[in-house]
Formats: C-alpha cells, structure tokens, sequence
C-alpha cells in the first residue's frame, strides 16, 4: 500500500534535511504506528506520503514515494484525498469553517469531490457513526469540546474513504465507539465491550470478541468468528479479522 | 444567535423563512429600490411603517429587526438632526438655541437621510434575520458565484467569534499583568501594542495548517461541486424573483426619470 | 511561503477570513479602549503585504461586506472600495519595496490615507462636514444625490487606518459607530 524508496528531503531554506534515505513498505491492512523523539522527522514523513511534500511545502525531494499505486511527487494534492487521508494534530485548525453543522462539515470534503448527493450522506452518516458523533450532527462544529472536535477532525478525513489512514498526534487516545466488530477488530488494540450498562469485556481483541459470554451478553462477534464457529470446534483460536479467517479456513481446507 | 458565528440569522417557522434565499435577496433588493425611489421624506417613512414592518412580522422577526436598526439609526438621527439643524447655512429658524438655531431646511434635509438608513438597514438586517448564511451562499454559488467567496464569506462570519474571543482573553491576561488600559491617548496607544501583536502572530501560525487542512478536503479540486444542502425552488418563486427585480429596476428608473 | 505570492492559492485563501478576523476584532478592541485611531484594516494591510495587491483588495471588500452582512455595522458595506484600495496599495507598496525602511512605511501610510479619504469622498459626499476634518473638503450640495445613502456627521473622513496616519485621526472622536452586541464585543 506504501512503498518509499530512497527518500531524502530538505525543506526550502535549510541546510539540513528533514529525512534522509528512507526506504519502506506498509502492506495493505496494517495498523502501524511511528515513533520516534520530537523534530524526529515524524510529522515531515507523513507530509512526504500526503503529498504536501512537496507540492505544499516545496523544497527538495529525491527518491520516490508510492501511496495506493500513485506516485505521490507526481499527483495533484487534491488527487492524492482518495488514496491518503491525514488527521493533523489541532483539531481546531482542521474544521473548514465553511459548514454550519458537524454533519455538513464532515460533507464538506465529499462535496468538493463533487461525488453524488446520495452517495455523500451515506458517507457521511457511516463516518459519523464510526466516531460517535451522529448525535452531534446538527450542532455547529464549534460548538463542540475539544475531544468531539478532534473526532470530527477524524470522521471529515474517513468520510472520504482514503486508502491509507494517517493520524499526525503525539498522545493520541483513540477511543472507537462502534458496533462493526470487523473493523474494531481489524484497527482496535484493546477492546471494551459494554452490555446492559455494565462492563462485560476488556482485552485484546482476539480474546474479548471469541468470548462466548459476549455473545450470550448480545455484543455479538465478527461474521468470521461467527463462520468459524459454524464450522465447528477446530481446537483452533478463532479469528475476528478478515486476514485471520483466511488464515483459519485456508488451513482448515489443507 | 449564539457566539458560534457571528450572522444575525434567527431561525423561525415562517413563510418568509421558507422562501428561497435569492427570492429573499430580490425581495430585500426591491425594498431597498423602493425605500430609496420615495421622493418624499415622508413617503419613505410611511414604507416602513406599511411595507418593510409587515413583511418582518410576517417572518416573525419585526422585534428582531427594530433591536437590530435602534442601535444605528438612533445616533444617527440624533447627530443628524443636530448637526444638519444647527449648521445649516441659511435656512428658516424654527427653533431659536442659545446663539444658535435649528433650520427647517436643516431638520428636513437630516429626516430624508434617516428615513433611508431606516429602509437600507432594514432591508438588509431583514435579508440576513431570516437568512441562514450558508444557504444564500450556496445559492449563489449554485448561480456561478466563485467556491473561493463563499469559503471566505462563510468562514470569516464562524473565525470571527474565535478572534473576539481571543482579544478578550489576551486582554484579560495583560490586565492581570499590570496593563492600564485607561489613562491618557497615549498611554492607551501603547497598552495596544500587546494585545494586538499576540493576535497577529498566533494567527499567522495556524493559517499554515489551516491551508493543508482545506487541501485535505479537496478544496483545490478544479471541476464541479456537489451540495448536500437543498434549497427548495418552486418555479412560483423562480417567477416572483424576476417580477421582483423587474419592480427594482422599475423603481431605480423611475427615481432618475424623476430626478431630471 | 514566498515563492507563493501574488497568487491566489490554498494559502492566501485561508488567510483571508483570518485577516477579516483580525481586522474585526482589533477594530472593535479600539473601541473598547476608547481609542481615537481606526484600526480595522490590519489584517488587510497584512494580506496585501504579504500575498500582493489583488489578495489585499479582495480582503478589504469582503471585510466590509462581513462588517454589514453579520449585522455588526451595515454602515461599512457601501465602504467596500476604499476597503479594496487600501489592501491594494499595501501590496503595491509591498511589492515595490517600500516596507523595507521606516520613514518609507511612514509614507506609504500617509499616501494610503490621502488615497482613501478621496476615495471615500464620493461615497460620503455630503456626510463628513464637520469642521474638524481637515484635509479634504466635503462637497456641499443642495441636492443630495450621490447621498442616496446617509449623512452621519461624525464618518471618519478618510478611511484609511494606517497606524500613525493623521487624516485618520482628526474626526474619529464621539464616533457611535458599531453597535456592540453582547457576545460578539471584546471584553466584557
């Protein structure tokens, strides 16, 4: 999904370069974090895969960068949305302040892709449901905390369904509120499962979601827990993620 | 309206609310022709009082309007009437003040301008009450109005509350600190320089993430834009739109056939 | 940042409604001090400095349209030109060099004024006649027209709000501009 070759970059009027000779590969469905102190070069890197190195920031770049088949250095920003979303660090600064309500807000991307309206809302209503906010949709965006702000940041960049998801925060805590289980599955670290207004699970997610008490309780489970279950006792730990069920029934068939 | 922006828009159940933005536009353009076209001061009084008043209690914001214009017509007329009054070159003395004395001609000349701050203030305080911003914005985007206005209209009417908050914030703080902000002209010049240098630099900074941030959401994207906001546009309304600006035209026409 | 202007783009979009931002909230600061200066084109200033004439002009005109479409002062909108001119010239000015010696800013500051005031003129022709304003002369007429708009004796003459332009200064006193509204006024 990402692939860098021999990155180097230097911004406009420095002597130094912010990355210097950086090769690597994300493969699709990764959940990867980057670490590193503070003028590390994190928050550069990501400019480099979102594009705004170099088209936003100029300076001087070498090697290549390759986003969801697009060569990054070589594709319009605006082209770029579809294969890269990037939530940056002040929720604040990321609110257009060209919508009224939260919900138009989170549509002010889609629109200036000029996608269907139907198409739109649909988009829209998921990325508000994903982060929590569908009950917030016709407050103004700037009347939300801090935290709700920072969400909305977030649910304006998937709404657009981006292939690759970066979320520029030093401490970040992400809380995901949902009922899709494949996706808690896939992205989550750490599941919290709630029923009847108490606390019923918390884990990994490959041990909370396979509980068959969760299921008793009405959380429910991923459809390939759900599919490995119906194929009986295997003596195998059951999967929750699409990759794992692959793995499960591949195996199953040898 | 709440400090989230900075419209004057009042939302109501009204018919007048329920008009297509540009309809309201057209509507607040021929009041505003027809205000102005009176040649009499005290027809244009009378306009008002019969014409602008009923369609705002008909949008349910009358009271809304009269707190709206009070503010700046009040001064206005009061300066007006005393100024034009008293200094009128040569004119009819009505009443006699000490030395001075306030002219008929001075007083009539100051009530033909107050009769039209009070149609031009009301006709555009009417259009905004009963107007939600971003709708005679996108209207007029959907009419070929360039994406980059209607950004910067919308977005300044919602940055501004932010901004009026950081001034107050910054001169909180600096008050605490020891700044006088009262004293004499000059020492109330210099109390300005830190309050409004932290504004300057603190914006400048953000205006950087900002921009990415808009890039983020396509805004640069060339070609044709979606909105999901849908304005209702019977033809009715699309006909009473051209029978409207049809009258202002009429009206401006018929003020400079007058005139001459 | 530099190789970026003159030019609308991204950037000189977003910068904008924060100069408008600026030019509104500094202005209205001045009041709460009961200072005798307008200043509520900094933001313009700033913008036609730093993106060039044609982003400064545009700032000018919309401040003044968002000075009377929010409600805040409708008085502004029909000022929208002298609001544009003042932008334009501090990016003409900013493009030329000026702003690289004081005595030059000083200049460009006193000009600005002296532009604007005859700018403003027409628009407030038979408005500005009180004595103290100096520097220009307000046009007396029987007839009102162009005056189609208003007549408010204390209209600052020459709208320009360099820091330090004098025209500026000399009729701004016992203003009733800017019916301050709770929630939308600095302090308090």
């Amino acid at each position: 999904m990402i692939e860098i070759e021999n990155l180097t970059y230097r911004y406009p009027l420095t002597d130094a370069p912010a990355l210097q000779d950086i090769s690597l590969r994300v493969p699709r469905g990764q959940f990867c974090a980057l670490v590193g102190p503070n003028e590390a070069g994190k928050s550069t890197l990501c400019y480099a895969l979102s594009g705004y190195v170099p088209h936003f920031y100029r300076g001087e770049l070498s090697g290549t960068i390759r986003v969801a088949e697009a060569e990054v250095a070589h594709t319009d920003l605006p082209h770029l949305v579809s294969k890269i979303g990037l939530v940056f660090q002040n929720p604040f600064n990321q609110i257009s302040g060209a919508r009224f309500t939260v919900r138009e807000e989170v549509a002010f991307g889609l629109e200036n892709l000029g996608l269907p309206r139907e198409r739109i809302l649909e988009q829209v209503d998921e990325a508000l449901e994903l982060t929590g906010l569908t009950p917030l949709g016709a407050r103004s965006p700037y009347a939300l905390s801090g935290g709700q702000q920072q969400r909305l940041a977030l649910a304006s960049i998937i709404a657009m369904q981006p292939q690759v998801l970066v979320l520029d925060e030093h401490e970040m805590t992400i809380v995901l509120v949902s009922h899709k289980l494949e996706w808690v599955a896939t992205f989550a670290e750490r599941v919290i499962a709630l029923a009847g207004g108490r606390l019923v699970g918390d884990g990994e997610p490959l041990d909370v979601l396979t509980d068959p008490a969760l299921v008793e309780a009405g959380v429910g489970q991923t459809r390939y827990s759900q599919a490995a279950r119906q194929a009986g006792d295997q003596g195998k730990p059951l999967p929750v993620t699409l990759a794992q069920a692959v793995e499960f029934f591949d195996a199953d068939r040898r | 309206m709440s400090s989230e922006s900075i419209s004057l828009y009042v939302a109501r159940e009204s018919g007048l609310h329920r008009l297509h933005p540009l309809t309201k536009l057209a509507l607040a353009g021929l009041l505003l022709a027809g205000g102005l076209a009176l040649p009499q001061a005290w027809m244009t009084y009378v306009f008002f009082a019969a014409v602008v008043l009923p369609i705002a209690l008909w949008g349910r914001v009358a009271g809304a309007l009269l707190r709206a214009i009070w503010p700046i017509a009040l001064p206005f007329a009061i300066s007006l009437l005393l100024v034009r009054g008293l200094l009128w070159p040569s004119g009819t003395p009505l009443v006699a003040l000490g030395p001075l004395s306030l002219k008929e001609e001075g007083l009539q000349f100051a009530a033909v301008i107050v009769g039209r701050i009070l149609v031009v203030t009301g006709s555009f305080v009417l259009l905004s009450l009963t107007t939600r911003p971003d709708a005679l914005m996108i209207a007029l985007a959907q009419r070929g109005l360039p994406g980059t206005i209607t950004y910067i209209m919308l977005a300044s009417l919602q940055i501004v509350p932010r901004f009026q908050a950081k001034a107050r914030s910054i001169l909180a703080a600096q008050q605490s600190r020891g700044l006088e902000i009262g004293g004499n002209i000059l020492k109330r010049i210099r109390a300005l320089v830190p309050l409004v240098i932290p504004l300057i630099l603190g914006s400048i900074v953000d205006i950087e993430e900002r921009a990415m941030a808009l890039e983020a959401r396509a805004f640069s994207l060339p070609g044709p834009k979606t909105s999901v906001l849908i304005l209702a546009d019977p033809p009715a309304q699309k006909a009473a739109r051209w029978l409207l600006a049809g009258g202002m035209l009429g009206l401006i026409a018929a003020r400079i056939a007058w005139w001459r | 940042m530099s190789e970026r202007k003159g030019d609308f783009n991204t950037l000189t979009i977003v910068m904008i409604p924060v100069a408008i931002a600026i030019n509104i909230a500094i202005g209205q600061l001045v009041v709460v001090l009961k200072l005798p200066v307008y200043l509520d084109s900094i933001g313009t200033v700033l913008t036609g400095a730093l993106a060039g004439p044609w982003v400064g002009a545009l700032t000018g005109l919309l401040s003044n349209l968002v000075w009377g479409y929010s409600g805040l002062n409708v008085i502004y909108t029909p000022f929208a030109p002298v609001a544009a001119i003042i932008g334009a010239m501090a990016g003409l000015f900013s493009e030329t060099g000026w702003f690289k010696k004081w005595w030059k800013v000083v200049l460009a500051g006193l000009s600005t004024g002296f532009v604007a005031a005859a700018v403003s003129a027409p628009i407030a022709t038979t408005r500005c006649n009180r004595p103290s304003c100096k520097g220009w002369s307000p046009t007396r007429s029987t007839r009102s027209p162009p005056s189609w708009w208003c007549g408010r004796s204390s209209w600052p003459c020459p709208s320009a709000s360099w820091p330090g332009s004098p025209a500026r200064k000399t009729c701004a006193a016992n203003d009733p501009r800017r019916p301050s509204r709770p929630g939308t006024h600095p302090a308090q």
